[in-house]
C-alpha cells in the first residue's frame, strides 16, 4: 500500500489549516461579487496545447481516454475557466467574476519534489480590460493576502509588472526571429551573464535599461526614475503610465502598503498579455500568488474574451504560515456510557454540539458514565448536570 | 531588512571567491582561508557567510537559505537551478570538453557503435549530447573521470580541463571544447526582490574591481 510518487497525504490539522484558508478567502471573494464555479478535472490535451509553454506542456499529466482522445489532468485553471466563458452565449452575457477551488497536478520539476498535486484557490474577471479592472484585480489579491495575515501570513509583498515592458524593449531591437527567440529564452533563464553578451545589441541605447530591468523595482516613484534615467521609447512610456495609473487607483483604495513596482518581473506563462503580479514571503524561494492578464489567451481557437486573473498557492501558503498558527487543537472530548443512559446521553451530547462543542460518544460496560478529553478522565459518575457544566467550562477555557 | 547572505563555495574556489570580495571598497579583511567554520555572522561584515559545498552553492541560493552566492557556471549547466544568473567573476576559469585517449581520433570516436560517455555532470551530458546529435550510453562517476578511458569503462569522457596536465598525464586529448566556465555571481529570485538596493550595488561594486 505504497503512496503514489510525488503525491501527498493530508491528516487533519492540516486539512484544517487549509479549509480555514478557504474559508477566508471564499467570503472575500463571495464580498466582491464573484461567484464561485467548478470546471472539471480532465480536458482534452489539444484545449491545453495552445496556452501552455514548452517546459509547462512536459509536465502535464497526459493518458487516452476510451475513445483513443488524449486528455489532461488540469494543469491550472485559468485555461478551463476560458473554455467555459469562450461560448457565444457566455460571451453575450459577459462581463463575469468567477472564483474557483481545487487541485491541479503537474509532474514536479525535480524528481525529489512532492508537488504532483497542488491547491489553487484563484479568480477570474471576464470580458473586461481596462486600468480599472486590472486594479481591482489587483486591489483584490492584495486584500486576499491581507485577508490571510489573521492566519499567520505576515510580511508579504506584491509585485506588479507588465508584460509591455520586455516587448516594448524586444521590439526597439533590430533582431532577426531567432536571435530574438534566444533572447527571450536567456530571459526566462535570468542569464544576465549571456544577456550582457548578446554584442548585436551591446550598442543600442535601451541595452542598459534591460540589463538593469531585474533591479528596477520600488515604489511609485520608480516610475519617474526609469523615465528619467533611460531613453525609452513611446511605447514603453506608455506602458510605465499605464502602471502609474494602476497605482494611483491602489493607493486611493489605501492598499500599496505592500505593492511594489517590479520593472524586471518575468511569468513563466507565455499567454499573458499586460499587467502581471506575483505575491511573495521572503520566507519562501517561490511565489504565494501569481496572475495577470491573458485577452489573447483564446486568440488560437478562434474567438477572443478578455480576462485578468491571479490563483493563490495553498500549500506553499501554509509553509509560510506562523508556528504558533500551526498549534494543535485540544483533544476532543468523549463520553463513554451504559446502555442504560442511551437516550439521555445522546441527548445531552446533541445539546452540548447545538452549542458548537465536539463530542464523541460511545457505549461501554460498568455502571458509571466516563468522561474523557483526551485520555485523560475528566469525570466518573452519574451526574448528568455536572457533566453538562464540565463540558461547557472546558469548552470555554480552550476557547480563550 | 537585515543582511545579505552569501553562498562562497568551499574548496579550489573558496580562496580566490574571498580575495575577490576582500578587494571591495571598505570591505573589512576576510580571513577564513583556512578557517573550517561553515557560517560566519560578525558585526564588520557587510554580510552573513556561509561555506557549502561546491556543488551546493546554487542550492542554498535558489532555496532561499542563501539570497545570493558564487558559483561554477558547471554546476549551473548541470543543476539549472532557479537563480538569477548576474554576473561572470573572473575566478575558477576553466572549459568543459569532451576528450578520448590519444589514440582514438575524432573520427573513430564518433562514429562508434556504442559510445560510452564518463562524466560528473550527466544532465549536462546528456543535453550536450542531444543537441550535437550523438548517440551514447552516459556512465555517472563521482570522480578521477580520467581514469574510465584507459581502464575501458568507457570511450570518451565530458569534464573539465584548466591546464590540460590531467589530461596528458592519462594520455587523453581535447576532442571537444563545449563550453567556457568560471565562476558566476548568482540570486535568489524573491532576495532579488526583497533585496534589490543591495544587491544592485554590491554587482556594482564588483563590476568595479573585476
Amino acid at each position: 500500500m505504497e503512496l503514489v510518487l510525488g503525491m501527498k497525504d493530508s491528516y487533519p490539522r492540516e486539512v484544517k489549516r487549509k479549509r480555514e484558508m478557504e474559508f477566508v478567502l471564499r467570503n472575500l471573494f463571495e464580498k466582491w461579487g464573484y461567484e464561485e464555479v467548478e470546471p472539471p478535472t480532465i480536458e482534452y490535451y489539444s484545449t491545453l496545447e495552445n496556452t501552455l509553454g514548452d517546459e509547462a506542456k512536459e509536465r502535464v499529466y497526459k493518458f487516452v481516454d476510451r475513445n483513443g482522445k488524449l486528455v489532461s489532468l488540469r494543469p491550472e485553471f485559468t485555461t478551463s475557466i476560458m473554455r467555459m466563458y469562450s461560448k457565444k452565449e457566455m460571451r453575450e452575457t459577459a462581463p463575469h467574476r468567477v472564483y474557483y477551488v481545487g487541485k491541479i497536478f503537474r509532474y514536479p520539476s525535480s524528481p525529489l519534489r512532492v508537488e504532483d498535486e497542488l491547491t489553487q484557490l484563484g479568480l477570474e474577471s471576464l470580458g473586461k480590460n481596462g486600468v480599472d479592472t486590472d486594479a481591482e484585480i489587483i486591489a483584490l489579491a492584495l486584500s486576499a493576502l491581507l485577508a490571510l495575515q489573521e492566519l499567520g501570513i505576515e510580511d508579504f509583498m506584491l509585485d506588479i509588472g507588465h508584460v509591455g515592458i520586455f516587448q516594448g524593449v524586444l521590439s526597439s531591437f533590430p533582431l532577426s526571429p531567432s536571435e530574438k527567440l534566444s533572447l527571450k529564452s536567456l530571459l526566462k533563464k535570468k542569464d544576465f551573464v549571456a544577456l550582457e553578451k548578446f554584442t548585436s545589441i551591446s550598442s543600442h541605447p535601451l541595452f542598459p535599461f534591460l540589463l538593469h530591468l531585474p533591479f528596477l523595482r520600488g515604489k511609485r516613484e520608480i516610475l519617474e526614475e526609469t523615465k528619467k534615467n533611460y531613453p525609452l521609447s513611446p511605447p514603453l512610456i506608455d506602458t510605465l503610465n499605464y502602471l502609474g495609473e494602476i497605482w494611483d487607483i491602489i493607493s486611493d483604495f489605501h492598499l500599496e502598503k505592500h505593492a511594489f513596482i517590479n520593472l524586471g518581473l518575468i511569468r513563466d506563462f507565455d499567454y499573458y498579455t499586460g499587467v502581471v503580479f506575483e505575491g511573495f514571503s521572503p520566507r519562501l524561494g517561490y511565489p504565494l500568488l501569481a496572475g495577470g492578464r491573458y485577452d489573447e489567451l483564446l486568440e488560437k481557437s478562434g474567438s477572443s474574451l478578455p480576462a485578468c486573473g491571479f490563483a493563490l498557492f495553498l500549500e506553499r501558503l501554509m509553509e509560510v504560515q506562523k508556528e504558533s498558527i500551526k498549534k494543535d487543537r485540544p483533544p476532543f472530548i468523549s463520553i463513554a456510557y451504559p446502555p442504560v443512559f442511551r437516550s439521555s446521553i445522546f441527548a445531552l451530547a446533541e445539546k452540548m454540539r447545538e452549542e458548537g462543542i465536539p463530542i464523541i460518544i460511545e457505549e461501554q460496560k460498568g455502571e458509571d458514565i466516563q468522561v474523557l478529553q483526551g485520555k485523560e478522565l475528566i469525570y466518573q459518575g452519574k451526574d448528568e448536570e455536572k457533566i453538562k457544566t464540565l463540558i461547557q467550562e472546558r469548552f470555554k477555557s480552550w476557547e480563550s | 531588512m537585515g543582511k545579505l547572505t552569501i553562498s562562497i563555495p568551499t574548496g579550489r574556489m573558496k580562496e580566490e571567491s574571498l580575495a575577490l570580495l576582500s578587494r571591495l571598497p571598505q570591505c573589512p579583511p576576510l580571513d577564513f582561508v583556512n578557517s573550517r567554520r561553515l557560517v560566519v555572522e560578525q558585526e564588520d561584515l557587510p554580510w552573513r557567510i556561509i561555506f557549502s559545498h561546491p556543488k551546493d552553492s546554487s542550492t542554498y541560493v535558489e532555496f532561499g537559505a542563501a539570497d545570493i552566492g558564487i558559483v561554477g557556471k558547471d554546476i549551473l549547466l548541470e543543476r539549472e537551478n532557479e537563480v538569477y544568473e548576474l554576473l561572470e567573476l573572473p575566478i575558477g576559469k576553466c572549459t568543459m570538453v569532451l576528450a578520448a585517449p590519444l589514440s582514438t581520433s575524432r573520427e573513430e570516436l564518433l562514429e562508434k557503435e556504442a559510445l560510452r560517455i564518463a562524466t560528473t555532470y550527466p544532465n549536462f551530458t546528456r543535453r550536450y549530447l542531444q543537441e550535437r546529435g550523438i548517440t551514447a550510453n552516459i556512465v555517472f562517476l563521482y570522480g578521477s573521470i580520467e581514469l574510465a578511458p584507459p581502464i575501458g569503462l568507457a570511450d570518451a569522457i565530458v569534464d573539465l580541463v584548466s591546464t590540460g596536465k590531467t589530461l596528458r598525464e592519462n594520455r587523453l586529448q581535447v576532442v571537444e571544447e563545449i563550453a567556457p566556465i568560471s565562476g558566476r555571481l548568482v540570486a535568489n529570485p524573491v532576495s532579488i526582490k526583497t533585496h534589490s538596493k543591495e544587491i544592485y550595488l554590491l554587482v556594482k561594486e564588483l563590476k568595479g574591481v573585476i
